[in-house]
């Protein structure tokens, strides 16, 4: 059975298989030995079956997130911690 | 990185992660994660500093604080973050100017980000009607001057108006305030884009289609970027206008050089 990330990224820098059908991507990768689960979640364009082959957490939501616009924010979060160390905010 | 895992990543910016000392590592999705750790030996994952109820300001910091550690060692390090490194992130700015700050190289290699995958997904060219980006919240935050005549791209309205910095979502009655605040300019019918980019190759894109004021009752990821198409045509300038047309005039008489 093929390594399924080395597959992925197979399928990532490969024009014809990057915006394959999910029909051809699944011949390929049945063609490749590709674990039942990268063929699965190909077919169905649905990443679940990957994540229980991989162990693959979903990284928490704020991983996604930054804060830019925030910079008025944490001079002001300063404040706060300097004048009292309970005042932060719960609202 | 980029946004697509094989596909987005620069070789410039994979040979800057094979040459680091230490990697570190601000992904968005854990397969990719997975795939960076097989381009080195020494991939820290930024993870794991995130906490329910401790200001995201605090996890940048300490991000910051963690990469500086190692580059105050003497080490080479690598930030890897997804989509473009600077865009609508704070940290990777952050740690380049305290890097600098202290007498030591650093720089910034752009990627491709969301807002990249975005105008090519749903075939926009900001520059037909301009385009105007906010993190939503800041939106909210501040008094700011919108253009109904300009695409409008909204950033992280999962979190809109978590004056905490400390919730990973919050709910319909924020997303309501956001909603009255473009219902000003803005009509109810309106029809908006809830975006989410592949990042997986095996993924397509996530294009919903919905009313504006449905926005607060639709389910929304932290990875949804909402597009408010234009809702006014653009309308002429016409004392500016007047004004060039006097100066090709004057061009036309030799007059202006
Ligand atoms: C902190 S910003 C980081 C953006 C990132 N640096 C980039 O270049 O795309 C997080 C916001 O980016 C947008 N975003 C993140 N992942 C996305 C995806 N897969 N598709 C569309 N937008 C995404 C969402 O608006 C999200 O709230």
């Amino acid at each position: 059975m093929q390594d399924t990330i080395d597959l992925l990224e197979a399928i990532g820098r490969d024009a014809s298989l990057r915006h394959a059908s999910a029909d051809e991507l699944s011949r390929v990768l049945e063609q490749a030995q590709a674990s039942p689960a990268l063929t699965a979640a190909a077919t169905s364009g649905d990443r679940a079956p990957l994540s229980v082959e991989l162990g693959a957490k979903p990284n928490q939501a704020p991983q996604i997130t930054q804060a830019p616009g925030h910079e008025d924010d944490e001079e002001q979060e300063e404040q706060e911690e300097q004048s009292s160390a309970s005042a932060r905010r719960s609202d | 990185m980029g946004m697509t895992l094989g596909s987005h990543l620069t070789p410039l910016a994979r040979s800057h992660i094979e040459q680091a000392d230490v990697v570190f590592a601000g992904l968005s999705d854990g397969i990719v994660e997975m795939w960076l750790q097989r381009m080195h030996p020494d991939v820290r994952s930024l993870q794991p500093y995130y906490r329910e109820g401790k200001s995201r300001l605090k996890t940048y910091r300490q991000w910051v604080d963690l990469m500086m550690a190692e580059v105050r060692a003497g080490k080479r390090v690598c930030g890897v973050f997804y989509g473009h490194p600077g865009v609508f992130a704070w940290s990777p700015h952050k740690v380049i100017e305290v890097a600098r700050a202290e007498g030591y190289e650093a720089h910034m290699e752009p990627g491709v980000s969301a807002e990249d995958c975005l105008y090519a997904d749903l075939g926009i060219d900001p520059g037909r009607f301009g385009c105007q980006h906010f993190e939503a919240s800041q939106l909210l935050f501040y008094e700011r001057r919108l253009d109904p005549s300009a695409y409008l791209v909204l950033w992280q309205v999962a979190l809109v108006g978590d004056r905490s910095l400390a919730r990973f979502a919050t709910g319909a009655p924020y997303r309501q305030v956001l909603l009255d605040l473009l219902s000003r300019d803005y009509p109810a019918e309106h029809e908006i884009i809830l975006y989410r980019a592949a990042t997986l190759p095996i993924e397509r894109p996530r294009v919903r289609r919905i009313a504006l004021r449905d926005l607060p009752h639709v389910p929304l990821t932290a990875e949804d970027t909402v597009v408010l198409p234009p809702a006014v045509a653009l309308r002429p300038n016409e004392a500016i206008r007047a004004r060039l047309e006097a100066l090709d005039k004057l061009e036309k008489t030799g007059t202006v050089v």
